[in-house]
């Protein structure tokens, strides 16, 4: 018997999304996927200007007072994710995939590996050449600077949180944090380093669920888009599970 | 007796001399060649057990450590916490993820391993012995009988790796 199964990933087009709610869908989708009441799938979004710090609460790579930072118009959010401090904005790309490791046999290592393939991936589309990190240092670089970022959670082998790529967020917002604990490295953008015009957003966020998709051996992409999903957000927002 | 099938820190050299460490044959190997010591209970989760008399020591495996790839963070609780049997006591953090630990058995933590504050590493460097977890007083020693002996563990990892 071969591989063939058709195995489908969906992917849920959520536009702009607060970290909040995100976070809510994220955690009843979990538990969905755990009681097999959805299969794998991925959330793409983008979020309002966000700080989040991860479950290591590394504060100290924060360089203004929280007032400071939500008085740019920032919102501040404490995650259970790994990985440090970063910065979600729009024109960043968030994926979120909600997946069971263990039907893929994938571990930590091996799933995180398949984010920076996903994100390398559509890099190259555009003529830049990134390459995932040094040891200890997760995430997406063009040269020494870093186009995309990684913060993942893994309950009983079920993903999530995930993936940052940066097509072109106002990299100011950087300039406040340590992004990810790593000083003297820049941040950089899609924008910033291809030589081509890009598309809309939305068609970079394809790109990435496709680059996911093949990454983690999908046969198929199942498209809900924000229309559906509209619903789906306002629920877990509503009845927190 | 060890059934010791190929020593993971062998296959990891193996990795780290590879600069094209993205290619599968590299990970088959060195997820396959873990090793699982005899006398010991496992999860199907890649947690051991170590019941001596009224104390079970634990940890997670060779194969979660290289799985999970180097640590550099652990949360722990405090002793006196109560731990079920299959859920989280405490998680463990590499490549920028947070993966959850799970008790195999239930009962009352009466210790916690502190040298992993400073040194989350030891977790990798030596899964069985100085980079234990947790030690519990079991509130049911029967629940031992409902986990997998050396055996039955690694075909549960040759399982999940042949994906």
């Amino acid at each position: 018997m071969s591989g063939g199964a058709r195995r489908v990933l969906g992917a849920w087009k959520l536009g702009l999304v607060s970290y909040g709610d995100a976070l809510r869908l994220q955690e009843r989708l979990v538990a969905d996927r755990r009681a097999g009441r959805v299969s794998d799938l991925v959330l793409s979004l983008q979020h309002p200007p966000t700080y989040t710090l991860g479950k290591r609460r590394t504060d100290h790579n924060l360089l203004l007072p929280e007032a400071e930072l939500r008085g740019l118009g920032a919102d501040i959010h404490r995650t259970e994710r790994g990985g440090d401090v970063t910065f979600h904005g729009p024109r960043q790309a968030v994926l979120y995939p909600i997946l069971s490791l263990r039907a893929i046999g994938l571990g930590a290592r091996r799933y995180v590996e398949g984010l920076e393939s996903a994100m390398i991936e559509v890099a190259a589309l555009y003529g830049v050449a990134a390459r995932p990190g040094a040891a200890g240092e997760t995430g997406v670089w063009v040269g020494d600077r870093k186009i995309g970022a990684i913060g993942v959670r893994i309950s009983s082998g079920f993903t999530c949180h995930g993936l940052a790529f940066n097509i072109d967020p106002d990299l100011g917002y950087f300039k406040h944090i340590v992004p990810c604990g790593i000083a003297d490295k820049e941040v950089t953008s899609l924008r910033r380093e291809a030589a081509v015009e890009l598309p809309p957003d939305e068609v970079i966020h394809d790109q990435l669920v496709q680059s996911l998709a093949r990454t983690f051996c999908f046969s198929d992409v199942e498209v809900k888009d924000e229309s559906e999903c509209a619903d789906m957000v306002c629920l877990a927002a509503a009845t927190q599970s | 007796m060890a059934l010791r099938l190929w020593a993971s820190s062998a296959a990891n050299a193996l990795k780290i001399s590879s600069s094209a460490a993205r290619a599968a044959p590299a990970y088959s190997i060195s997820r396959y060649f873990s090793t699982v010591l005899d006398g010991l209970k496992y999860s199907s989760s890649h947690e051991w057990v170590k019941h001596d008399g009224s104390v079970a020591t634990i940890g997670i495996t060779d194969h979660a450590q290289d799985s999970l790839g180097e640590l550099v963070y652990v949360e722990l609780p405090t002793a006196g916490t109560q731990v079920s049997q299959g859920e989280a006591f405490g998680n463990v953090e590499s490549v920028k993820a947070t993966s959850d630990v799970n008790s195999p058995i239930s009962g009352e933590i009466v210790e916690v391993n502190a040298a992993l504050n400073e040194k989350a590493v030891l977790i990798n460097e030596s899964p069985y012995g100085d980079g234990w977890m947790i030690k519990v007083k079991p509130s049911n020693p029967s629940e031992l009988d409902a986990l997998l002996d050396a055996g039955k563990y690694t075909k549960h990892c040759e399982e999940e790796h042949a994906h």
